[in-house]
Order: C-alpha cells, then sequence, then structure tokens
C-alpha cells in the first residue's frame, strides 16, 4: 500500500519536471541554416538541387514538351488543331494567355534555379573545403543561372530581377526590370563561369568552360537582335564562338560526322560529342527521365501523342538530303503492321524522326528514356560564329568553313562568295533545317523580327492564326501566379 | 436469488452504480434492488467504521456513517418514526455489518447491505425465502406482476403506491406483488430507479400486470467527457451519445459506420469506397484551412488515437463531444470536436463467449452507359473530319467491330468483392478482476480488380480493485491492417479514369498476350488492367495501444489518477509498377514509418454533494505528450527480375533511399469544474493551458478557457406540476478551442531533398530551398458559441435535442502563395478567419409499443453554413488546388474568397451551346454555333482566365439520418436513411470521359452522340466537334448538384434464446444490406465519393476517377453463451 502511495506521488512528480528542455524542438535530420551551405558536400547538394528547376519531369523545367510548346510560334513546329493539346496551340497561334501553364512551367524552374544559384553564388566563399571544387560549384551556379535570366528574359522581356535568396515579404512588392540589365547579369554571370568552370565536364549534364563560352555567344548574338538591338554584340559574339571552336578539343566538342550519329538517340550512350550542355535525364526516376523524345513527338496513329510535328511548308521546302531523311519520318507503320505515308496520317502533317527514341527493346518506343536532353550544340556554335562574323566583319574562310561542314553533312553543296546580307540570311535558313524542333528557329525568328513573315508562308491545313501578329507577341505574358501575388508585376 | 440477478446484467454498469451512489433514495424499497448486487461486498467488506454516539436518535447514526463512508441509505416512509429511536453505538474500526446489527439491536428494524446502499425494513418482513407481499400485510385483493417493457424480465423491489393513501407494496423476486384492494376510484403509482414511473387506474380489478420502460434519456445516465464523467441531466455541454445496441443491428466493421448518420452534427463522407477506403468525419464544419478538420479521437484515455486502429465490436460508447464547453478541456486539439471512444469492459460472474461472423457480397453501384466500339470509331471518324483530320477507322474496321464488338474496360476493372468477418470476445470476471479479450479478423476484397483491405485485432481489458482504495486498469490493443491497391489515385494513374479513357477499339492484350503499351485513339496513359494488375501498392500497418492507470480514492470523493500511455505504430507502405504499368521502366519502393506516442495524465478529481444542495465535481490534471516518428524509405528502379515486386530491392540498377526524423511535444495543465446547484442551476467552467513545442519562445504556449451554464427545468416544480415534460433543459456555452494545422517545424526555413540525374547510369540526390518558415505562427484559435434545448415528453416516448452554434476561427492559418520568382511555394501565415454557423436537431420516438411490437425512430438533420470572413488583405482571393485535374486545367480549381464558403469552386459559367441563331455573335469570339459558350465577365469577346468566378461550393451544408428500429418478437428491422443536401461537385471523371481532355483523347460516353450537330441536333448543349470550339472541364457544365438521399442500411436480425447453453445464451442471425437505393440528380458514379482523400476540406467534392462505394449484402451470425 505505501509502496502504491510512494510510487504514485514520485511518477506524477516526474512528469512534471524539465519543461523548457521538453517543449524544444527537436531539429534532428533537417537541413538549415548556414550548416547547410557550410561544407563542401552540402555546397555541392545545393548545386545539384540548383539544376533541379531545369530538370523537374511535367512539373518545370525542359524534360518534357514545355519548351517546345514556348516555342511553336516558329515556322518549324505546330501542334493538333483541338482536343487536348489547346494550351500548345495557344502558342502556335499567338494566343497565349496568363494561365497557360507550359509558360509556368518554364517559369517557375527557372527562377528555382535562380533561388538556388543565388544562395551558392552568396555564401561560397565560406565554405569550407578543396578551393577548386568549391571554385567549380560556384561556376555551374552562375552558367545556371545565366542559362535561366537567358531563358526568361527571351521569353518572357522585363521580369523580377533577384540575386539572393533570402526570402522577405519585400519581395512581394517589387517591380519588373527591362531585358538590359538582365543581360548585363547573363553577361557577367558568364564571364565569371568560364573563369571557373573546368575543361572537361564533370558529368555529362553539367557545363565546361566550353559551355559558359558557348552560351554565351548565344547571349551576344541575341543582343544583336530584337529587343535589344547592340549591333556591337555580333563581334563579341563571333570572337567567344571562336574560343570554342579554336579550343573545341580541349572542351571535347565536335561535329559528329553524320547527322544520323547526332540523332542515334541511344539511351546507353549518355549523350555525343556534338552536346555542347545537356539537361541528364535517368528514366529510373519519375522526376528525371526526358519525356521530350518518343511518343511526344510521335502521331497518335501509331501510338503517339502528337504534341507536336511539323509545318507542312517547312517539311515541304526542306532541303532533301541525309539530314532530312533523320529529321522527318516518311512512313510510319500501325501495330497491326500497315504503313502509312505522312498524308494519310489522322493530322496529315510529318513529324520529327530524330526526336525517336533508338528501338532496342519492346519498350523503348515510349514516352520515358534517360537521353540526355540537348540545350545547345557544337553546330550551334559553329553557326553563332558564322551568323556573328556576317553581321560583324563579314564572313571569313572560318565562317564559310563552318556553315559548309554543316550543309555537307546535311548532303547539301557548299555555300561561297556571298554578300554578308545573304551569308546572314543563308545561315539563319541554315539553323532554321539544321536545328527543326530543337527550340531554336522561334528565338531567330524573334531576334531578327522574322515572326511575322515567317508565319505568314503557312499550308490552309494549319491552325489558323486568328489576330494579326505583332511585337507583343515576341514575349508572353508573366504567369497568373506572378501578377495574383504581385499586382505590382502587372 | 442469485440467478435473477444475473440475467439483469444490462443494468448492472458503471453508470447506474454510480448514479444509485449519487442519488438518495427516499422511495419506497423493501428489499434489495436488481442492479445493486454486484460490487458489494468488497465495499462493505473492507469499509470501516468508527463510531462512539449515545442516546441519539437513529437518524444521526445513520447521518454520521454517511459522512465516513460511501454508503446510501434507503428506507420506507413508514419508519419514519422508527428512526427517531434513541440509540446507542460505541464501534471502532468495526464492519458496517457488525455496526448495523448492534445499532438496530432491539428495534423492529432490519437491515441488509447491498453494494453501497443499505436497506432498512420493517421487521414484519422475513427474508428467508424471498418476499411474499408487501410490508403492511394487505388483504390480498389485487395481484400482479411487474416486468421489463423491453426484456420482459421480472423487475423486483419496484414500488407501488395506491396515491393519496400510504397503502403500498414491493414486489418480490418473481417481479409479483399483492395489495390490498383500495376503495373506489384508485389509482397506482409504479416506481422504479431506471424506469419511467406509471400512473394505472386500478379501480374494480383484481390482477394487474404492468409492464415498465425504462427510462434511458432521462435519469441519472452517466456520460463520459473530457478527463471525466457527469450526469446527463447536469450536462451543460452539446455532447451525442452513441451506445453500442444502437449500431449493434448493423454489421460495422469501422467506427465511422456507427457514427453515420447516427450523431447529430457529425458529417461521415466515405470518399474512397474502397475496402479500408478514405472517410471524412467532420464535426460542426471545417475549420482550418490548412490543418487537419478531423476530430480528435481519444480511446480509454488516449488522445490523438487511429479510429481505423478500434474494432468497432470492442466499443461500449462513444461520445460526440461538439461545443467549446466540452472540448476546450482539449485545448489546441479541441476545435475539430472530439470523439471519445470507450471500450468494453467484462463484467463480473461466469464467462461469457461471444462469436460473430459474417460474409458479404459487393458490387459497384453503378455504372457510365459507354459507347461499344463500332459506335465509338464512327463517333472519332465524325470527329476527325469536322476538325479537318483524316478517318481514323475504315467502313471495314467499323463493320469488324459491329460484328466482333470490343472491349468493355468497364466490364474488365469491376469485380464482385467477397467480405469475410469473424469476432470472438471472451469476457468473464471475479468480485476483484474482470477481463475482456476480443479478436477480431476481416478480409475485404475491393470491387475494383486486385484491391482489398485485410485486418488482425486482439483487444484485452483488465480491471481490477486492488483494494478498497487503489484500482488498476491495463487495456492492450494490438492492430495489423494491409490495404491492398485501395488508395486513392486520383487522375490518370487511376484504373478507373483509364477504363474511360481507353478506346473501345483497342484490346486488352497485343499479339504476343500481353497488356497492349498504348491506345492510338483514346488514352495517352497506361492500359487500366496493367494499372490493376502490373502494378501493386500495399500498406502494411501494425499497431499497438497499451493503457494502464492507477486510482487512488484517498477519501470519499477525491481520487488521484495516473495514466501512461504508449502507442506505437508501425507502417510500410510496398510499391511495385512493372514493365506495362511503367513503359518497361520497372521499379519498386518500400517506405517504412515508425510513430511513437508517449502519454502521461496525471488527474485528480473532486465529486461531493454539500448539504444535498451544492453539487461540485472538479478536476484538475496535467498531461503530457510526446510524438516521434522516424521514416525510411528505398527505391530502386531499373528491375532485373521484375517479378520479385518490392521484395528484393537489391536486384534494381538505380536506387535511392531517404529518411526523416519528426518529433513533437504536448505539456497541458487543465482543470475544470462543475457545479450544480439543487440539480437546477448548472455551471461548468475550465481551462486548459497548452505548451508546444511546435512554435517559438513567445508563442509557445496559449490558454484555451470555456464556460457554460444550463437550467434544468424538470427539476423546477412549476414543470412538474404540469406533467408534461420529462425532461426539459436550457443550455448555452462558450469557449476557444484551438487546431492542429501547424505540423513541427513550419517556423523553421528547412532545405528539401531532390533527386536529379547528370547521366544514365546515376541519381544523385541534392538539397534545396523549402517553403520559408514564419517565426511567429502560432495556433489557430476557434471560439464557439452554442446554445440548446433538451426535452422529452410523452415519458420519454418522444424526446428531441436542439443547438444553435457559431465557430468563429481566428488567426486562422493560410499557405500564402509564393510567386515563383521567389522560390515559388508557400508562407503559412496567420492570417485570416473563418466562420461556421450552423444548428443541429434530433428527435427520437417510439411511435409503436405494444407487447409484440415496437418501432423505434431516431431523426436528426444538421446544417452548417461555412464562410471566409477575411484574408487578413493580402489579396481579394487566394488559389488552392489539389491538382486532380491537372491534365484539364492550368487554373486553380478552388478558391478562398471572402464571404464564400472554404474552397469555393472556380472556374467558368457555361452558358450551353452558341445556337444557330446566335452565329454572329458567336463570330465574334472566333467561334460557330454548337461551340462551347462561356460567359465573358469582361466583355471583351475573349474567354480567358479574367473570366472565371465562383461556381459552386463543394462543402455539404446539410446532413440528415433517419434510422428506424422495428422490433416483432424476436424479429428486427432496421432501415437506415442517409442523406446529404447544398454541395455541388465538379464531375472530372464525366467530363473526361465525354469531352476528352487532357490525356484523353475521344469521348467515350454514349452521351456524345446526343451533341449539337450542325443541321441535325442544334438544341443540344453538349458542344460540336468543330475547329474553333473549346470546351472546359472547368466550369458550370461539369458542375453537378451532388445532393443525395441514401438507404445505407437495411437489415433484418432474427434472434434464437438457446436455454440449453444457459439463460443468456441467444443465437442471432441478420441479413444487412448496405447502400442498396440512392436517389440523386449527380450524373457520376457516386455523389458521396470524391478523388481527395480526408486530409482536406478544400477539395472535398471533386470527382475524377473517385473509387465508388459499393452495393453490399452481408449474412451475419452471432452466437452468445
Amino acid at each position: 500500500m505505501k509502496k502504491l502511495i510512494i510510487f504514485l506521488f514520485f511518477s506524477t512528480l516526474l512528469v512534471g519536471t524539465g519543461c523548457q528542455r521538453f517543449l524544444q524542438e527537436d531539429l534532428r535530420g533537417k537541413v538549415l541554416g548556414d550548416a547547410a551551405l557550410s561544407t563542401q558536400a552540402g555546397l555541392e547538394s545545393a548545386l545539384t538541387g540548383t539544376y533541379k528547376g531545369l530538370g523537374n519531369t511535367w512539373a518545370t523545367g525542359f524534360l518534357h514538351a514545355t519548351s517546345i510548346a514556348a516555342t511553336m510560334g516558329g515556322d518549324d513546329v505546330t501542334t493538333l488543331p483541338g482536343g487536348n493539346k489547346a494550351e500548345l496551340k495557344e502558342f502556335d497561334t499567338f494566343t497565349v494567355t496568363a494561365g497557360n501553364g507550359r509558360t509556368g512551367n518554364l517559369y517557375s524552374g527557372c527562377y528555382k534555379t535562380i533561388q538556388s544559384a543565388n544562395n551558392i553564388i552568396n555564401n561560397y566563399k565560406t565554405t569550407v573545403g578543396v578551393a577548386a571544387t568549391i571554385n567549380i560549384i560556384a561556376g555551374e551556379a552562375y552558367f545556371l543561372r545565366a542559362l535561366s535570366y537567358y531563358w526568361l528574359v527571351r521569353l518572357y522581356g522585363s521580369i523580377p530581377l533577384l540575386t539572393s535568396a533570402e526570402f522577405s515579404l519585400d519581395l512581394l512588392n517589387i517591380k519588373r526590370t527591362e531585358p538590359t540589365k538582365i543581360y548585363a547579369l547573363i553577361e557577367s554571370d558568364l564571364l565569371l563561369a568560364e573563369q571557373m568552370l573546368p575543361n572537361t565536364k564533370r558529368d555529362v549534364g553539367r557545363p565546361n568552360i566550353g559551355s559558359a563560352k558557348a552560351l554565351l555567344a548565344d547571349v551576344y548574338l541575341t543582343e544583336g537582335g530584337w529587343p535589344m538591338k547592340d549591333q556591337s554584340k555580333y563581334a563579341l559574339a563571333a570572337t567567344k564562338a571562336k574560343e570554342v571552336i579554336d579550343n573545341h578539343s580541349t572542351y571535347g566538342f565536335q561535329l559528329l560526322s553524320t547527322f544520323a550519329a547526332v540523332f542515334v538517340n541511344d539511351p546507353t550512350l549518355n549523350g555525343t560529342a556534338e552536346d555542347v550542355f545537356v539537361i541528364g535525364a535517368n528514366k529510373a526516376n519519375g522526376t528525371t527521365l526526358d519525356a521530350n523524345y518518343g511518343w511526344s513527338a510521335m502521331p497518335g496513329d501509331i501510338g503517339g501523342w502528337d504534341d507536336f510535328f511539323s509545318e507542312i511548308n517547312f517539311f515541304k521546302d526542306f532541303p532533301a538530303g541525309a539530314r532530312k531523311d533523320k529529321t522527318f519520318a516518311v512512313t510510319y507503320t500501325k501495330s497491326n503492321g500497315t504503313v502509312l505515308t505522312w498524308q494519310q496520317l489522322v493530322t496529315g502533317h510529318p513529324y520529327y524522326q530524330k526526336f525517336w527514341i533508338k528501338q532496342d527493346d519492346p519498350g523503348a518506343q515510349n514516352y520515358s528514356s534517360s537521353l540526355p536532353f540537348p540545350m545547345m550544340r557544337y553546330a550551334h556554335v559553329l553557326t553563332i560564329y558564322a551568323e556573328a562574323m556576317a553581321r560583324s566583319g563579314g564572313p571569313d574562310a572560318l565562317a564559310y568553313t563552318c556553315i559548309n561542314s554543316i550543309r555537307t553533312r546535311a548532303g547539301l553543296t557548299s555555300l561561297s562568295g556571298l554578300s554578308p546580307a545573304d551569308f546572314a540570311a543563308a545561315v539563319v535558313q541554315e539553323r532554321a533545317w539544321e536545328f527543326a524542333g530543337e527550340r531554336t528557329r522561334w528565338f531567330d525568328l524573334v531576334r531578327l523580327e522574322m515572326v511575322e513573315v515567317a508565319n505568314s508562308h503557312r499550308d490552309p491545313a494549319e491552325n489558323a492564326i486568328p489576330n494579326p501578329i505583332t511585337k507583343a507577341n515576341y514575349t508572353f505574358p508573366l504567369p497568373l501566379s506572378e501578377v495574383l501575388a504581385n499586382p505590382n508585376l502587372k | 436469488m442469485k440467478k435473477s440477478f444475473t440475467k439483469a446484467t444490462a443494468f448492472d454498469n458503471q453508470f447506474l452504480r454510480k448514479a444509485l451512489i449519487m442519488t438518495k433514495i427516499y422511495i419506497l424499497i423493501l428489499f434489495c434492488s436488481i442492479y445493486t448486487v454486484k460490487a458489494s461486498d468488497t465495499y462493505a467488506q473492507n469499509v470501516r467504521v468508527n463510531l462512539e454516539l449515545n442516546n441519539v436518535s437513529l437518524n444521526k447514526v445513520i447521518k454520521a456513517i454517511k459522512e465516513q463512508t460511501e454508503f446510501e441509505f434507503a428506507y420506507d416512509a413508514n419508519l419514519d418514526q422508527l428512526i427517531l429511536n434513541k440509540v446507542s453505538i460505541n464501534a471502532k474500526n468495526e464492519k458496517i455489518d457488525n455496526v448495523l446489527a448492534n445499532v438496530l439491536k432491539g428495534t423492529n428494524i432490519n437491515f441488509r447491505v447491498i453494494d453501497r446502499i443499505i436497506l432498512l425494513s420493517s421487521n414484519v418482513i422475513k427474508e428467508t425465502s424471498g418476499i411474499q407481499n408487501g410490508m403492511l400485510l394487505q388483504p390480498q385483493n389485487l395481484t400482479g406482476t411487474v416486468t421489463d417493457a423491453q426484456t420482459r424480465e421480472p423487475l423486483i423491489g419496484v414500488t407501488l403506491i395506491v396515491e393519496g393513501t400510504t397503502q403500498g407494496a414491493v414486489t418480490d423476486v418473481n417481479g409479483k406483488f399483492t395489495l390490498k384492494q383500495p376503495s373506489s376510484n384508485a389509482t397506482l403509482k409504479v416506481s422504479f430507479m431506471g424506469y419511467l414511473t406509471q400512473i394505472i387506474n386500478i379501480t374494480g380489478q383484481s390482477r394487474i400486470d404492468i409492464r415498465l420502460n425504462p427510462d434511458v434519456k432521462n435519469l441519472d445516465e452517466v456520460v463520459i467527457v473530457g478527463y471525466g464523467t457527469v450526469k446527463k441531466s447536469d450536462l451543460t455541454g452539446s455532447v451525442t451519445s452513441i451506445s453500442n445496441d444502437k449500431f449493434a443491428q448493423q454489421n460495422v466493421s469501422r467506427i465511422d459506420q456507427a457514427l453515420q448518420g447516427r450523431a447529430t452534427g457529425v458529417q461521415v463522407t466515405n470518399v474512397g469506397g474502397a475496402p479500408g477506403g478514405e472517410v471524412r468525419i467532420r464535426i460542426r464544419g471545417a475549420n482550418s484551412a490548412l490543418g487537419s478538420n478531423d476530430p480528435l479521437y481519444v480511446v480509454d484515455g488516449f488522445v490523438g488515437a487511429d479510429f481505423t486502429l478500434v474494432n468497432p465490436n470492442d466499443i461500449e460508447s462513444l461520445q460526440v463531444l461538439k461545443d467549446a464547453a466540452s472540448t476546450a478541456i482539449y485545448g489546441s486539439r479541441g476545435s475539430n470536436g472530439v470523439i471519445i471512444v470507450t471500450t468494453k469492459k467484462g463484467k463480473k460472474g461466469s464467462v461469457q463467449f461471444d462469436y460473430q461472423g459474417q460474409i458479404g457480397v459487393s458490387n459497384v453501384i453503378g455504372k457510365f452507359n459507354l459507347l461499344n466500339a463500332a459506335d465509338f470509331a464512327q463517333v472519332v471518324n465524325e470527329k476527325n473530319a469536322a476538325i479537318g483530320l483524316g478517318a481514323a477507322f475504315t467502313p471495314a474496321n467499323i463493320a469488324g467491330f459491329k460484328e466482333k464488338g470490343g472491349t468493355d474496360w468497364q466490364n474488365e476493372v469491376y469485380q464482385t468483392a467477397i467480405t469475410n468477418q469473424h469476432q470472438l470476445t471472451i469476457s468473464g470476471g471475479t468480485e476483484k478482476t474482470t477481463f475482456l479479450v476480443s479478436g477480431n479478423y476481416l478480409k475485404q476484397d475491393g470491387i475494383i480488380k486486385n484491391s482489398g483491405f485485410d485486418r488482425y485485432m486482439l483487444r484485452s481489458n483488465l480491471n481490477t480493485q486492488l483494494n478498497d482504495k487503489f484500482s488498476f486498469r491495463f487495456n492492450l490493443t494490438g492492430t495489423s491492417l494491409v490495404n491492398s491497391n485501395n488508395q486513392i489515385q486520383s487522375g490518370t494513374g487511376n484504373p478507373l479514369v483509364q477504363a474511360l479513357a481507353w478506346a473501345p477499339t483497342t484490346p486488352i492484350y497485343d499479339a504476343n498476350g500481353n497488356y497492349t503499351l498504348n491506345d492510338p485513339v483514346g488514352s495517352l496513359k497506361t492500359n487500366p488492367l496493367a494499372l490493376i494488375f502490373d502494378r501493386d501498392l500495399r500498406v502494411v500497418r501494425s499497431s499497438a495501444n497499451i493503457v494502464g492507470g492507477l486510482r487512488y480514492e484517498f477519501i470519499k470523493g477525491l481520487a488521484l489518477d495516473i495514466q501512461y500511455a504508449v502507442d506505437y505504430r508501425t507502417q510500410q507502405t510496398k510499391t511495385f509498377n512493372g514493365n506495362y504499368a511503367t513503359n518497361f521502366s520497372p521499379n519498386a519502393s518500400i517506405a517504412s514509418l515508425q510513430q511513437v506516442t508517449l502519454q502521461g495524465t496525471n488527474s485528480l478529481s473532486f465529486n461531493r454533494i454539500i448539504n444535498e444542495v451544492h453539487s461540485i465535481n472538479a478536476v484538475a490534471v496535467f498531461e503530457t505528450q510526446q510524438y516521434t516518428a522516424n521514416s525510411f524509405n528505398g527505391n530502386s528502379a531499373g528491375l532485373k527480375f521484375p517479378e520479385l515486386k518490392y521484395d528484393n530491392l537489391g536486384q534494381g540498377t538505380t536506387f535511392t533511399v531517404g529518411s526523416d526524423f519528426s518529433k513533437w511535444t504536448l505539456m497541458s495543465f487543465l482543470g475544470r469544474v462543475n457545479y450544480a446547484f439543487r440539480e437546477k442551476y448548472l455551471l461548468s467552467v475550465s481551462i486548459r493551458r497548452d505548451g508546444s513545442s511546435k512554435f517559438q519562445s513567445n508563442n509557445k504556449y496559449s490558454t484555451f478557457p470555456a464556460g457554460s451554464i444550463g437550467w434544468n427545468l424538470t427539476k423546477e416544480d412549476f414543470i412538474k406540476n404540469l406533467d408534461v415534460f420529462s425532461n426539459l433543459k436550457l443550455r448555452a456555452s462558450w469557449g476557444w478551442t484551438g487546431s492542429q494545422a501547424i505540423q513541427p517545424y513550419a517556423t523553421q526555413s528547412t532545405y528539401s531533398s531532390i533527386i536529379m540525374a547528370f547521366n544514365n547510369n546515376n541519381l544523385t540526390s541534392g538539397t534545396r530551398l523549402g517553403n520559408p518558415g514564419n517565426p511567429d505562427l502560432k495556433w489557430e484559435t476557434t471560439e464557439q458559441k452554442d446554445i440548446g434545448a433538451e426535452i422529452g415528453l410523452l415519458k420519454g416516448r418522444l424526446t428531441g435535442e436542439f443547438d444553435y452554434f457559431i465557430k468563429e476561427t481566428s488567426d486562422l492559418l493560410l499557405n500564402r502563395p509564393l510567386p515563383s520568382y521567389a522560390g515559388g511555394g508557400t508562407y503559412a501565415s496567420n492570417i485570416g478567419k473563418i466562420e461556421n454557423k450552423g444548428w443541429e436537431l434530433s428527435i427520437g420516438g417510439t411511435p409503436l409499443n405494444s407487447k409484440n411490437f415496437k418501432w423505434k425512430s431516431d431523426f436528426n438533420i444538421s446544417n452548417v453554413n461555412n464562410k471566409v470572413v477575411s484574408l487578413g488583405n493580402i489579396a481579394d482571393r487566394i488559389f488552392t488546388g489539389s491538382n486532380v485535374g491537372a491534365a484539364f486545367s492550368t487554373q486553380s480549381e478552388f478558391v478562398y474568397q471572402p464571404g464564400k464558403p472554404l474552397g469555393s469552386y472556380w472556374g467558368l459559367k457555361y452558358l450551353g451551346t452558341w445556337k444557330p441563331n446566335e452565329a454572329a455573335e458567336a463570330a465574334k469570339f472566333g467561334m460557330v454555333s454548337g461551340d462551347a459558350r462561356y460567359e465573358d465577365l469582361d466583355h471583351n469577346h475573349v474567354i480567358n482566365t479574367s473570366d472565371y468566378q465562383i461556381i459552386g461550393s463543394g462543402i455539404p451544408k446539410t446532413t440528415a439520418g433517419w434510422n428506424n428500429t422495428l422490433t416483432f418478437k424476436n424479429l428486427t428491422f432496421n432501415i437506415f436513411f442517409q442523406g446529404v443536401f447544398g454541395v455541388d461537385k465538379l464531375d472530372y471523371t464525366r467530363a473526361a470521359a465525354l469531352i476528352a481532355m487532357g490525356d484523353n483523347r475521344q469521348a467515350t460516353l454514349v452521351d456524345i452522340k446526343d451533341r449539337y450537330i450542325p443541321g441535325v441536333n442544334e438544341t443540344s448543349n453538349i458542344p460540336a466537334f468543330s475547329k474553333t470550339n473549346q470546351t472546359k472541364a472547368q466550369s458550370t457544365m461539369f458542375m453537378e448538384n451532388g445532393n443525395f438521399v441514401r438507404l445505407k442500411n437495411l437489415s433484418l436480425a432474427y434472434n434464437i434464446p438457446l436455454p440449453a447453453l444457459g439463460n443468456s445464451a441467444s443465437l442471432r442471425i441478420s441479413l444487412n444490406a448496405t447502400n442498396l437505393l440512392t436517389f440523386t440528380k449527380y450524373k457520376g458514379l457516386d455523389p458521396e465519393a470524391s478523388s481527395v482523400g480526408n486530409g482536406t476540406d478544400l477539395n472535398q467534392s471533386i470527382d475524377y476517377g473517385a473509387y465508388p462505394n459499393s452495393k453490399t449484402y452481408t449474412l451475419g451470425i452471432n452466437i452468445t453463451f
């Protein structure tokens, strides 16, 4: 009896002690605060997270049909007239609304990458570890921030400019920043990146010096055109592209000998030597698989999704040769063995065979693959040099070599003796064919203010464009979420 | 004698024992009353009395004994004079028997001790052979028996008084009585504890059989409330009690089935029709936008229990605490209401066995009417032609389908499901110790192939009285549950959605006998049968809940209770996705979660009636709770041996692992005082102070006060004299409660983990900034006001209860959406205000009550109006979305907007199709006649985001239940209707199958044949196939009325007594039908099912492939002996 009473009171007292400690939040297992980036491993982990914005399948970034949607205003791609492709069709017909989820996917992914990159850039100097590696990490962060802003500024024009990762409620009142300032940051980031990055990519899905220089060359080329129209940038573009060309073997870049080899699309290969920068993919995880190849580019008749296919006149004007043979599928074999021509397809359009997956096993031809997704290839660098030279000093021998190496591979004759303007125009046209469906043509049309002209030459069977195209259609409205959260962005 | 007492076990429960002790009995009782026998001797044997009184009245001695002990005295009014006799007593530490024997020596008074009641009676009666007649030997003119109207058991000790006289009698062990026939116009008043008093005219009668009805409502029923009990008549809060006999007729397998429609103010929605599927339970609406709105479950004192881990067959009673006066005692966890579950205990006496077995058959409640293959092919061709595409099917194809048919995907997906349940309960006890052990096994197949639910449960409840001051209890429950493929899979990964999306022209298998990998015409997504059979999602949960308590009673009415509880839960989620479900990228994973909750509760309670007018019931509690969770997951992709599924994760090519730790603690001080004056004027005041680890510095502690008052009019003479009301009470309450809306670490800015691929061989894990933490977070606070009235008429045959309440939640926690440029995500902030106003009404009656036939009917209805009051001026509206229809819409389907209910639907207003005479107007929109027409709010002739508006509300306003039990001899018939009103459902399932958006490419519903066809059918509001048409799923076109009335249960039970196995042995056979009929305008399969689980209220009525409820027939058998 007494024992029980003693036990009873003892146990009552026991639980009453140590109140303050008892109510302390236990942060075991959480990554937070300064500790997150204080070590090299932590910084590396944050860098991995920085890439995620650009490669989060179905959610953000480039690994699914959002980037092709955004460039659908080009004359190389189009989509279904009805049904479930309404959002893609908005880009094709210049009726993009703020509510279009495809723009949101690219937009939010780029900004998520910018936030993470800002975090690294502002903190890497205090990180403890091997200085050389920390430098590379920071270099990759600069590269990713520049790449993200480059996509944003081209798609939306004036955008919010952030260089800090810190959150405060004041952020909800900021205003847009005009492109000039955005481009200034992109340039300075890439100049830093090329100082900090290594010659050899640390992994397939990472940049090296060559990637940074190539991207910078592309940026300069764009700055030469609409909306900045800073002609002085063409020379810079040429110089920067030449730095890449001169050192291409150091950076591991080369123009593959055949066009077919570029698009062999063998998921076991981890890309090719023509890749300047790719976003890595692995179908082992639902958020890292690449959904741009396969069904997205195939007709429904053979199981595809009809996300995008070639405009009819683009196909018709495309010069015959090895490149055309690889670029488009000529025949389409249904599961029951019936063979169709593109005219016999339900959509009556040719499809991009260059985005089909190499068929090795029965499951290979589907929507998911581990193919790295190229953002830029060495052929881009060659054409940038060629065009930039034509628009600055005039095409030199190297410019002709660059363009002719691509034409030769495509099965076309070499160019020679053109005026700078004709040469530049020829390069731009060459880029349209070489990079058909590769999210290049739209930006060329925009910077050279050719969107209206290019779209005037449409087959009547294409999706009708309801209203005349104006400069307002050169960029897209900011996603609805942004304007709702911050009315100052209106 | 003994035999009669054991028969009466139904009334031998704790409630009535306590009630008896607490109430003085002045009525005429000559002999023992049946429900006082059980616990008797222990107390009388143990208690000791010290008395030294000389030459005082017997009355004084009685008073002295009462002060020292818990004994109550009962005596016949005719002893009034006798107890004034002077007596003397000198007792030192003596047993009550000895004391009384000494005191009463030489008087004409006999005594008998029954439990804590001492009966004094005139010596005239001999107790040797039971009582033959009343205390005053009357000429034997009027005889009769008194029995229980329900059980037909004889009632012993019933008082019969001839009104206006001193004549009376008391029934004997056989319920018999004898009375001198009084003079003309006599009436007899028959009264008995726990029964309704009857007044009977006995003029000229010589024999009369009287049946007494138990007074369940009015008498001193005890209600379990938070941290204590209170007499029902003293209750000032709003509490609904459901005892197990209310749902015993229905073969229930989970608590929600017991609550559904039976508890006023409680909304129970079977959102997932799968076996073991999700259910949403809401008490008086939803108060939190972010947090859970689930009630708090308290099982045998363990706070925060998981109701799915409680076997309903083990339940003694359920108490639903609704108003703040009742729930504020649970402080920061009380705002969603509290459901207190009390499990059964063993009873003293011989061991009782109870076996229940059930077998059931279930089928889907309905199917969509889908196009056959030939019609489908025809429609596809018509569509292609209309939008400028080529024909997908040749005439030969179509002829082939006409001849051979196609695939009926719906038929392929559903099955007839079998359910088995077995339960064995063994209970019993000795004088000091009682036990109850039960085991339950449930195996339930789902109506979707390859889905099911298995459950094993074991419970052991042990109670022991160590001595007269110490008692000890120990409850242990072990549960194991396996959910197989029955989780709600909303959207395109759902076999039901795919069954409506896949073309009937596409075969199930390809030429090689494998699942057809892709559908060239219909869906973009996976073959529905591959989703069923080439995938496996198994959730295995095991739990142990252990509650041990020790109670020590210092002196009468003052007790200390120490209770510790351990709740241990593990969950293993195993997934497998095979070749055909993943397009040859097979993967598997196992995620384990271990949760441990420790609880310590120390309570000091005090109960006393002072001077017979002031009743005080007080409790003070110190409680701590600590929750820890550890999780681990391993994922394996590129399985080399897919057939091994998740059982050999090492045989993959790419792996990822993860783990997490989470912990919170809660420390609480609380107290309550209930005061009643003459049982008429009631007052209750409580306060709780909670300290939580989830908050920083200033916000760590919060205080939750509450108060309530009541007026028990039944106890007032002016009401008593009316002789109309058996119960009439008015009550009002006010209080504050908190909610569990905030998860641990919400005040911290933590990094989240991601997986990235830098090449095709590896996955790399990384971190990035998650949602920014808000260090200023605090609890949401809900202020609730309630007024209520209880009424009982016709001697309790008709009862009613009405409540009106207003709940206002301030500091409402909202996830403020952050723009993507700021990193996206959300910022949790206490910025809003929300209001729930409503009323509840329950009416119970016994319209028919004859010897062989009885009809009991209970109806309840409750109404809640939910409204967002403020969003703290951060925006006109805040969007929120489930992403259920990710493929249909890029706009959030739901919005918070001041003045509108939580999570109102956001969408376009559909105005039907453009008609032929509207072609000119349509052209302004770039449309043609036959295209879908939407309200153009800004009149700019463009339908875009600025034309979206609030188009409905998914929160039901009114719910009702009507339960009827008809008893005819041994047959019991139960019919139970449930109704839900004032709700809109967004039917994406139908939208997907009709207008073919997102991952659906073609319409599959028969309705598409009735579309607008230029020149043919120009009145239809189903849009035509056209190049310009854009049909939006997120519009009023698919906003449907979700009201329904459902015949939830119909059962017939037959009781067969089995005297060969003992008196209480019986066999019951029952036949049950669930969800037999549904009356609704809803065009989907099931108005009750939804694609969003019980976790949120915002998106609650959206339906995109929701797992429908099933029609179930169950045969049950129940043997007790």
